[in-house]
């Protein structure tokens, strides 16, 4: 009797993701909405002790995030692939009351994890600042009803609360994305609301104090261009994970077809979908130039400065597969690749091309079946 | 009378300490502890002032020294610990584990087996795997290494671990209280072994002769009448050791041993070596952490008494401590305050896994989330000075000679030189036998930074062939010679070792260097060596210059080197990745010098056209010629630079003579700087006076653009070609005068120069027969 049930649990949960919200008219739920079947079982089934105003205990955090089986039979899918210890270390720092900053090259899943985080402690994942140029201080703190203001002068009615200011009156995770883009200066208004909990509100004479629960999720790419860099003050309020690239190519392999399978549905390009082949050579040109060490680990390479993730991996994949729909025969060839590899590889027009040049002077040309490659991309130069 | 057997873990900090408190109790008259045998006369040396571990306890054959055993011991080795106890209380020790003697003489009887069965090809692999000196560790791994798997992996694995030492580390290593602590491990050893031993497939023979002959010592000490025996051995042999078989099981088996002579002494040994493995079973991976162990672990012993004291905690504390200590010596930011970020975050982490306290690895983590923002590279420094430790051992001056000491005696006696501390020259001819020996060991004594002779310029004889030192010895030799001992057992092991270690650090310029010392010294292993690390190096050199310099040499070598055949293929795929990476780099790293930048360059570049030549692939040289093609018409690139483009181009007839003159006007002409133009005639004709007068399509491209230049130009560009021309010694001025003289007399210059046409046909095939026979080829 119990297997027929904990079966038919799970057969509902394979089918949560595309009923969860019967307003499909969505694009995109947010992760408590698309999960919300785990969640509810894991905080069933979690009997550990939770941190005050956690929904979930660390333990049930990652289990949560790392997928696993539970007591009972419940299957909890994995949503962040690679090492668990990162993880344990992520939400270790979330229970010390440290602010978490999870930094990396783009396309490492960072806003991903920072979104499943803030679900799983807070069940909420809504409470976000998105950091741009243009990010303000009142995103941050809080700005005013000015209307309000005027009528009646400055009162806590007339005040705007943020969304920093709402997790910390309710205990729950703020998120701030991209963190570095934010100006500097503004970037500096969190100190104080890390290191003190406190966010003091000048005009009214009065302060808001974080609950038990608040805390801070940031992240932050390290080697976009355009960023500001954090202040060392505010870097040490941080406790920073960085989240690697794949370490191996069969995962890094695995993640660039599935995108670009499903990219290339939802753009309709008439293209076949390429085969492992060609994505296997785009990823590990990817690998080395970004290692700096051929696959064999024999010989050594010079790093481009371009960040060679694994986004960029598919989507040098998908431009050539656009490229071969729409001007060659259909089927992904070494020439429609190139362009956009180079593009890719090349960001300093100087450096980057002595890299490229060496690289494919030494490795390329030598490699049993890249010929074709070779000699596009000398065409291409 | 009775035998308490304590299992341990070899270097184990929290066995140590346990086997301390337990030996203190029991009060033992007699202590066993595993080790060879023939080591127990240079025991006592271990209570010298001067003993400071870690050291190595080195067994070795004294006319091959490299067959050789290491037994490493840290402070923290519970049987250094044994023994120091036993020495202290004036109790006997025993060493009761096989004797180096025996295991020698049977692995080379069974080398020799093998080479009678395989023939040679085994034989050669395994001697080529003692002497191999492989970067990281110098020493050749001893022969006593014990390859089988770990036994402690499985129990590990039944616990959910990731390995043995891991799950060792957690029971035992951390237990704060060690009551029934042997007891408890000699439970689950009994255990483990009676699961595994049966389904072993081939158990290794030598196991069984050396757990008979602890058995054997045993019952030898029990007949001396000795009352309470201690014995301290690896927990895996533990069990073996309580359940004694019948006395004549163990006879049998040792029965008829082989039996070679053999020598012990100490040597200093280093906490990054003890972290391989040798001698003693598994090497341990983190030394520097063992020993911060073991010291919290005396500290907190102190002030157990004190007040709110968790020993625990402590010790997280310290370490973070000494790591933000580290980090702050190398200027990077590690504040009390994230320390005490760190130490919470740790604990945290070991809550959230279970764990009683924070492991090696909590710390870890929480180290380079907090202290090194997520930052992996401070993390190798850390794991570097603090992980494993950078201490290195020291023994007394007492102690008996190193086997490298009595090499180099070895090798004194047979090249008939003699350590003298006054200064003697020695000429050294190195087309003789004996004095190509003499050579090869200066060179390699030099590579040891024992510069017993210093090289000195060779006279002025012409010919490689000649050497000439000034030999003077200086005591302190002896004590780096005892130093170099952890580099292997013969000056040229050694010297091959050390070259290695070296090169793993070094640059491009400073490997080619290094390269050059070690052909000279003979060690063709380490040359291997450093045209592997040359070439990972290149790959990831951005200094042009480097690798421009670093290709003459090589190139040399490969052409003429003595390096043996099979290195001339790894080889020479070095210089091709380098003759690319050059030719890549060339143009952009041309791209603007100033006149130093251009003069640094210029020999560089002479150099490196030289040794393309040398090369002689067509390919190559065809690649290269592109490239000075391009340098030669790139916009201001330095005249220097251009101008010598340009003539390298015209003398391998890219350029053809018409060509040349018009590039020479263009160069020259009114509208470029003086000083470019200069520089441009500089590179073009530099140090060439002698070509020049013998060269005659040269001397026809100027004499044709100086012909055709107005009169007033002609004067503008004067001080020029004074310039060049001044730096060419003056009877090569004077010729090239008179020259200009001549060919002003006879009108037209080029008929000089070609008047040939007739010659003397019948005494010109005289001459034939006797070319071919010259040049090997029939008529």
């Amino acid at each position: 009797m119990a297997t027929t049930k904990s079966k038919s649990t799970h057969s509902h949960s394979q089918s949560t993701p595309e009923s969860a919200s019967p307003a499909s008219a969505l694009l995109r739920d947010h992760a408590e909405q698309q999960f919300a079947h785990e969640l509810q079982e894991l905080a069933k089934a979690d009997q550990r002790q939770r941190p005050p105003n956690w929904q979930l205990s660390p333990w049930a955090v990652s289990i949560y995030l790392m997928g696993g089986t539970l007591d009972n039979g419940f299957e909890v899918s994995p949503k962040y692939i690679g090492n668990r210890r990162l993880m344990e270390v992520a939400i270790a720092t979330l229970a010390t009351d440290r602010a978490l900053l999870l930094y990396g090259v783009p396309g490492t899943a960072k806003s991903w994890v920072s979104e499943h985080l803030a679900a799983a402690i807070s069940g909420d994942s809504t409470r976000l600042i998105q950091g741009t140029a243009g990010t303000s201080e009142e995103a941050i703190r809080y700005g005013w009803n000015y209307a309000r203001l005027l009528a009646e002068g400055p009162s806590m009615e007339a005040l705007v609360a943020s969304p920093m200011m709402r997790a910390m009156a309710n205990g729950k995770i703020a998120r701030v994305e991209e963190l570095t883009r934010i100006p500097s200066d503004v970037q500096d208004t969190l100190i104080t609301v890390l290191s003190e909990k406190v966010l003091p509100i000048p005009e009214l004479n009065t302060e808001v104090q974080a609950t038990k629960g608040f805390n801070v999720i940031a992240t932050a790419n390290n080697r976009d261009r355009g960023v500001n860099e954090l202040s060392s003050a505010l870097k040490r309020r941080f406790n920073t994970v960085i989240l690697p690239v794949p370490d191996s190519i069969e995962s890094e392999v695995a993640i660039v077809h599935q995108r670009v399978t499903s990219l290339g549905r939802a753009l309709e390009l008439p293209a076949e979908v390429p085969a492992l082949e060609e994505i296997n050579r785009v990823v590990t040109i990817f690998r080395e130039l970004r290692n700096g060490v051929t696959i064999d680990g024999k010989t050594k390479l010079k790093s481009p400065t371009s960040t060679l993730s694994p986004a960029e991996a598919i989507s040098v994949v998908s431009s050539g597969m656009a490229l071969s729909a729409h001007f060659g025969d259909g089927a992904l060839k070494a020439n429609d690749l190139m362009s956009a590899l180079v593009g890719a590889v090349i960001k300093d027009p100087i450096q980057d091309q002595v890299v490229w040049k060496e690289y494919l002077e030494t490795v390329v040309k030598e490699r049993d079946g890249w010929k074709d490659l070779y000699r596009a991309s000398r065409e291409m130069l | 009378m009775s035998v308490h057997v304590f299992g341990i873990r070899h270097h184990g900090p929290g066995s140590a300490r346990s086997l301390g408190q337990a030996l203190t109790t029991l009060q033992p008259d007699i202590l066993l502890v595993e080790g060879p045998a023939d080591a127990e006369p240079i025991l006592p040396l271990i209570l010298h002032r001067q003993m400071r571990p870690p050291v190595a306890l080195l067994v070795y054959v004294p006319d091959q020294s490299q067959q050789a055993a290491y037994y490493p011991f840290a402070v923290f080795s519970p049987e250094w610990q044994a023994i120091r106890f036993a020495l202290q209380q004036q109790i006997p020790v025993r060493l009761m584990d096989l004797p180096q003697a025996h295991r020698f003489a049977m692995e080379s009887q069974e080398k020799q087996q093998e080479q009678g069965d395989k023939g040679k090809e085994n034989g050669t692999e395994q001697s080529a795997h003692a002497t191999t000196p492989s970067a990281p560790d110098p020493p050749p791994s001893p022969p006593s290494v014990n390859v089988r798997f770990d036994p402690l992996d499985l129990l590990a694995q039944a616990a959910g671990y990731r390995d043995g030492e891991r799950w060792w580390e957690h029971l035992v290593e951390q237990r704060q209280d060690s009551t029934e602590l042997f007891a408890a491990i000699l439970a689950a050893m009994t255990v483990l072994r009676s699961e595994i031993e049966p389904g072993l497939v081939n158990p290794d023979p030598l196991e069984a002769q050396r757990e008979a002959f602890m058995r054997k010592t045993i019952r030898t000490v029990e007949k001396q009448g000795f009352q309470k025996i201690a014995v301290v051995c690896g927990a895996w042999h533990a069990p073996a050791l309580v359940q004694r078989p019948p006395a004549k099981d163990d006879e049998a088996l040792l029965k008829g041993l082989p039996k070679l002579k053999v020598e012990t002494t100490w040597v200093p040994w280093t906490y990054g070596r003890l972290s391989m493995s040798s001698g003693y079973g598994a090497g341990v991976e983190s030394p520097g952490w063992y020993q911060h162990l073991w010291q919290h672990g005396a500290r907190s012993q102190k002030q157990r008494r004190q007040k709110d004291f968790s020993p625990t905690l402590e010790s997280s504390i310290r370490w973070m401590t000494q790591v933000a200590r580290l980090l702050r010596k190398q200027d990077l930011d590690a504040s009390p305050a994230s320390v005490i970020e760190a130490v919470r975050l740790a604990e945290t982490l070991a809550a959230l896994r279970d764990r009683p306290l924070p492991g090696l690895l909590e710390l870890n983590e929480a180290t380079q989330t907090v202290l090194c923002f997520g930052d992996p590279l401070p993390m190798q420094l850390i794991h570097q000075q603090l992980v494993v430790g950078e201490r290195l051992g020291r023994v007394p001056a007492e102690t008996p000679m190193v086997p490298l000491q009595q090499d180099l005696q070895r090798q004194q006696k047979r090249s008939r030189l003699k350590p003298d501390a006054t200064e003697t020259p020695l000429e050294l001819d190195l087309r003789k036998p004996l004095d190509l020996e003499r050579s090869h060991l200066l060179h390699r004594l030099a590579l040891l930074n024992l510069p017993w002779g210093k090289p000195q310029s060779v006279g002025n004889a012409k010919g490689t062939f000649r050497e000439s030192w000034r030999l003077q010895w200086q005591p302190e030799f002896a004590i780096q010679l005892i130093e170099a001992g952890v580099w292997g057992n013969t000056i040229e092991v050694a010297a091959a070792a050390w070259t290695c270690d070296r090169a793993n650090r070094a640059n491009l310029p400073e490997l080619t260097r290094l390269i050059d010392h070690t052909l000279l010294a003979n060690l063709p292993l380490a040359t291997t060596h450093l045209i592997n690390r040359l070439q990972a190096e290149a790959a990831i050199a951005s200094d042009l210059t480097h690798l421009m310099t670093a290709l003459p040499p090589l190139v040399n070598t490969m052409r003429y080197g003595t390096v043996r055949q099979l290195e001339t293929a790894v080889m020479g795929h070095v210089v091709d990745g380098l003759i690319a990476r050059i030719c890549i780099g060339l143009p952009v790293a041309c791209a603007s010098l100033d006149d130093d930048a251009a003069t640094q360059l210029y020999p560089l570049l002479v150099a490196v056209h030289g040794a393309i030549g040398l090369i002689q692939q067509a390919d190559i040289l065809e690649m290269w010629q592109q490239v000075l093609a391009k340098l030669a018409d790139q916009q201001g690139l330095h005249g220097l630079i251009a101008g010598r483009c340009g003539r390298l181009l015209f003398e391998a007839g890219v350029f053809q003579s018409d060509d040349m003159a018009r590039r020479l006007g263009v160069a020259l002409s009114t509208v470029s700087e003086p000083t470019q133009a200069a520089a441009w005639l500089e590179g073009f004709l530099s140090g060439s006076g002698l070509l020049l007068l013998h060269n005659p399509a040269l001397w026809q491209v100027l004499d044709d653009w100086v012909m055709q230049l107005a009169p007033e130009t002609f004067t503008a560009i004067v001080p020029l070609l004074r310039r060049t021309f001044s730096t060419f010694p003056a009877p090569e001025r004077r010729q090239m005068g008179e020259r200009v003289r001549l060919q002003g007399q006879t009108a037209s210059g080029k008929q000089s120069w070609q008047a040939g046409g007739e010659f003397d046909r019948d005494r010109a095939d005289a001459i034939l027969p006797l070319l071919a026979q010259l040049l090997g080829v029939s008529t």
